[in-house]
């Protein structure tokens, strides 16, 4: 059993290799279509493999080139290996419902390749130990997912010059982001004088525990706000959600929506709760005003618009407002709901992004107020937005529900109440925009759509029901029997409360 | 950091890429980004030991111990952080590791700006224009 400690670097390294080899496969779209599917699915075993690893025997440490303390690490704890699982579980179904779904030519020359990249970038930000390293790969994540944006996807409903000016918003933007990532991890080396995150911890702590915390901790912790409010696209930051989130094909959206902005409010259960825990008396607040500015104006711009996709979008940016309130809040209940609601959400938002991509080929339009009475042309696309409306809303049976009852019933306990009125007052937004969507497309008579059924090969082939409906199980299934990710989130959170464990299975090991 | 003229030029140059992205040309916004990020790659260089003279290689036994005070030798209970070694702490090297942070921040740095010249040089042909206000098809 001596290779399966190698699984951090194995999910690493293999969609790095596997980009390379499908650029010299894109002559042969078969090949590339057989072999990522088949990676990507062993990919996902790997990840499985890795939480019950972890989940068993505890936090497991990867050096890769055997420096000791001063080399890189990754890292495997619940938190890592929970969204390592998470992200591949979401790539593997966009994976699979692209194949059909990208325009050939896009989807043989580069897609499989980038694809591969942004895995591997979504992978080695959850599992890296180093501060420096996350950057790195926040900027693989960035480079790939913008050219991932800008590939074609069948039946052209959205133009090109829509797809260069939103990327073009989006990298400006995210490369303010890691500007501001540079000279946030390079204060915080000229300060303690190392990049490790555990050993950062350590220091900090120590110069807490003798009182010299100097001064400027606290104005890095608050450049990770931005960096990290940036890809997660929280309020002043959001502008670029919006546009980019719509205008890319649907299982990207799906990935950028379920995953990409996660990595956000990973980032911060991450960096806060182990190195700036002792400024989280400051970051708190912060955190809550900021997530119920998210949330509001999320849910506000949501509700009066036309567009499918940025109505989801919208929606999106009011979502992940919750979880950073969750996160806010800070006690090791609310970490626990927040984290719920994460997977809930990853779940339920993916699925409707890629529900949404059969609605728009199904009608040749992304203008909801053009279509209508589609419940009798596409049953399944129909059931399944219900099922992911109802989840995002909040209903009773399906995942939403348990998410935003636990996340409300941590913020009651932890005496929030003003922050916990205001997010359930939006919340009721959220089933008002979600259900007038639903009703706009599905319910009433057909209205005057160009091209109903014009894209029907592209309609309910196997290639694209098969995701939505694991999906949207997936989503039922966490609404009635929850109890394993409610359990799975306690661990998490005691975890992230407590990063002893963490910071013990990093420093105590022989320095070469 | 104390080198008053290496800070003052990094000041200037975070305040010359900070005017540059705020005109309305996408060049010269892209130009704003470049400069920025080559001040961030001046600020990284300044955090470590860096006095003008020494040489990022270790001249013998710079490992930690009880050799003189290098790096290596950082020391919770004497209140020795390093790179932020005390003053009396005789230092025969500047610290290797912020060049190698450098070097990666210009590599990504080089392919951001790559892409963002392409992706520039597409929005001019869909477009027909470099000026941002006329780039707002995606209003709303």
């Amino acid at each position: 059993m001596e290779e399966i400690s190698h699984l951090p670097i194995i999910l690493i390294a293999v969609p790095i290799l596997m980009a390379a080899i499908m650029i010299f496969l894109r002559s042969n779209a078969g090949a590339q279509k057989a072999l990522n599917i088949g990676v990507s699915f062993v990919m996902m075993l790997f990840s499985f493999i890795l939480l019950w690893q972890v989940w068993n025997g505890g936090i497991q440490v990867y050096e890769v080139g055997e420096w000791g303390k001063y080399g890189i690490i990754l890292v495997a704890d619940l938190l890592s290996s929970g969204m390592v699982v998470l992200s591949s579980l979401v790539s593997f179904l966009a994976l699979l419902y692209s194949l059909d779904y990208i325009e050939g030519k896009s989807l043989s020359s580069s897609y499989h390749s980038l694809f591969n990249l942004l895995v591997a970038g979504l992978n080695g930000t959850f599992l890296t130990g180093d501060i420096f390293n996350m950057f790195v790969f926040f900027e693989i994540l960035l480079l790939s997912s913008c050219a991932l944006v800008v590939a074609n996807e069948n039946g052209g409903v959205t133009k090109i010059s829509d797809k260069m000016e939103a990327t073009f918003k989006y990298l400006v933007l995210n490369m303010i982001g890691s500007i501001v990532m540079l000279i946030a991890v390079a204060s915080l080396y000229a300060t303690v004088g190392t990049l490790n995150m555990a050993d950062i911890s350590v220091k900090v702590s120590a110069m807490s525990a003798a009182g010299t915390l100097p001064w400027h901790i606290y104005a890095i912790a608050l450049l990770f706000i931005v960096v990290f409010g940036n890809k997660a696209a929280i309020f002043p930051m959001h502008y670029w959600l919006p546009d980019v989130h719509p205008t890319a094909p649907s299982p990207i959206s799906a990935m950028l929506s379920g995953v990409m902005i996660k990595v956000g409010a990973y980032g911060v259960l991450r960096v806060f709760f182990l190195i700036f825990k002792d400024a989280m008396f400051l970051l708190q607040p912060i955190i809550i005003f900021l997530a119920l500015a998210t949330i509001i104006i999320g849910a506000v711009s949501a509700v009066g618009q036309k567009d499918v996709k940025r109505l989801l979008a919208y929606s999106s940016v009011s979502q992940i407002g919750y979880v950073f309130l969750g996160i806010g809040f800070g006690t090791v209940y609310a970490l626990a709901a927040s984290l719920v609601f994460l997977v809930n959400h990853a779940i339920a938002k993916s699925m409707l992004f890629l529900t949404s991509g059969g609605i728009i080929h199904h009608a040749g339009t992304r203008d909801m107020t053009k279509m209508g009475g589609m419940m009798k042309t596409s049953p399944v696309m129909s059931v399944a937005f219900l099922i992911g409306a109802m989840s995002i809303a909040g209903l009773p049976p399906m995942g939403g529900f348990i998410a935003k009852f636990v996340l409300f019933d941590a913020g009651l306990l932890a005496e929030y109440y003003i922050p916990i009125a205001i997010a359930l007052f939006f919340a009721v937004f959220t089933l008002f925009y979600m259900f007038r969507a639903w009703l706009l497309m599905f319910w009433g008579e057909i209205r005057d759509v160009e091209k109903y059924g014009e894209y029907s090969s592209h309609g309910p082939s196997y290639m694209i029901v098969i995701p939505i409906v694991t999906l949207a199980a997936l989503a039922f299934v966490f609404g009635i029997y929850a109890e394993p990710l409610i359990a799975l989130s306690q661990a998490i959170a005691e975890q992230l409360i407590d990063p002893q464990p963490y910071i013990d299975a990093v420093m105590t090991r022989v320095v070469r | 950091m104390n080198n008053t003229l290496l800070t003052l030029t990094i000041a200037l140059l975070f305040g010359i890429g900070t005017f540059l992205m705020l005109r309305r040309d996408i060049i010269k916004v892209i130009i704003g980004l470049s400069v920025l990020s080559h001040a961030v790659n001046l600020l990284i260089v300044s955090t470590g030991l860096f006095d003008g003279t020494k040489v990022p290689i270790i001249t013998g036994d710079g490992h930690g111990g009880e050799a003189s005070g290098t790096i290596f030798n950082d020391n919770l209970v004497d209140g020795v952080l390093a790179p932020v070694v005390s003053a009396s702490t005789h230092v025969d090297f500047v610290d290797p590791l912020v060049q190698a942070l450098v070097l990666t921040a210009i590599v990504i740095s080089l392919a951001t700006t790559a892409f963002i010249l392409i992706l520039a040089y597409r929005i001019y042909e869909e477009y027909g224009t470099t000026d941002i206000r006329e780039l707002r098809r995606l209003w709303g």
